[in-house]
């Protein structure tokens, strides 16, 4: 309310003017402050010259504009930086294979629960062999009270059988052997059909 | 004279309390970014820099050197926006 006595009182369009031009130099002032803070706070934690950089060295890393090239100048190459190096065992394997590889590595996911109790078995028979023996008795005290225990004492032995977690695989690669021997069957008869022909000449 | 200082007085609080004045000051700082105002200014500061060096420049030199310069290089369609803006302002205000 007295702002618009005041106000009222003095609108004077020039005196107006003159206030409004007060106001945008305290805001560029405002702004200069700012830059010289921001300045001053760059020089002083030393990255305000991290910017600075010679013609040469830029050219160096200019972005590459080329078909066939990506941005840094290399050919891309689609079967390069296809192997990983496993962190477990530091062996190199195929980006592909290497999701399955990891899994079993480190112990985790659908099956390597199994290899990781194994591994954990073997540790221990070779470290200590008592306590090993105390869980083995202690699966056969759960036979003779659990129902159908039988069953579930077979289903264990399967388990501790060191092969187990692999079966699948082996059973794979059988499969995969199985593939090529056919196709040598299949190829078989041609070649005695060459056979054939060459007997009577 | 202590009336019309009185009358700024209560303009500049009015532009506070609004919130204005930090809008204001928003607009000005994109403004000023958007035309390169800023890239100008910190190249005079590299050579405010360079010269006092590095370890012995102090804020107090920096506002010196570069609030002058600051003034000189806002671009008049900036300044124009901004009085506008301003005006506006108090035109709303003031009657």
């Amino acid at each position: 309310m007295k702002m618009d006595e005041i106000s009222m009182s003095s609108l004077d369009n020039s005196k107006l003017e003159g206030v409004a031009q007060d106001i945008l130099s305290d805001l560029v002032e405002d702004a200069c402050l700012g830059l010289c803070f921001e300045v001053h706070r760059a020089v002083k934690q030393g990255y305000f010259f991290l910017e600075d950089t010679d013609q040469e060295t830029m050219r160096d890393f200019e972005i590459v504009d080329q078909p066939g090239v990506d941005v840094f100048g290399q050919v891309y190459n689609q079967w390069k930086n296809k192997e990983c190096v496993c962190p477990n065992c530091s062996r190199s394997i195929a980006a592909s294979r290497f999701a399955p590889h990891l899994e079993k590595c480190l112990g985790m996911g659908r099956n390597s629960s199994r290899i990781a109790n194994r591994r954990i078995v073997t540790g221990n028979n070779t470290n200590n062999k008592s306590e090993s023996d105390q869980e083995d008795n202690d699966d056969v005290n759960d036979n003779d009270w659990s129902y159908g225990a039988e069953k579930k004492a077979k289903k264990r032995k399967s388990d501790k059988n060191p092969n187990s977690p692999r079966r699948s695989k082996s059973f794979k690669h059988k499969s995969g052997m199985m593939g090529p021997r056919r196709r040598m069957d299949n190829q078989e008869s041609p070649r005695m059909l060459m056979k054939d022909e060459a007997f009577p000449q | 004279m202590s009336k019309d200082s009185k009358m700024r007085a209560t303009i500049n609080q009015k532009l506070t309390e609004m919130g204005e004045r930090e809008r204001l000051k928003e607009l000005l700082r994109a403004k000023l970014t958007e035309c390169g105002w800023r890239d100008q200014l910190k190249a005079h500061c590299k050579d405010v820099i360079k010269e006092k060096g590095l370890e012995h420049v102090t804020v107090e030199d920096l506002v010196v050197e570069i609030t002058p310069k600051g003034r000189v290089l806002v671009p008049d369609s900036v300044k124009k926006e901004l009085l506008q803006r301003i005006r506006a302002f108090l035109a709303q205000h003031a009657t």
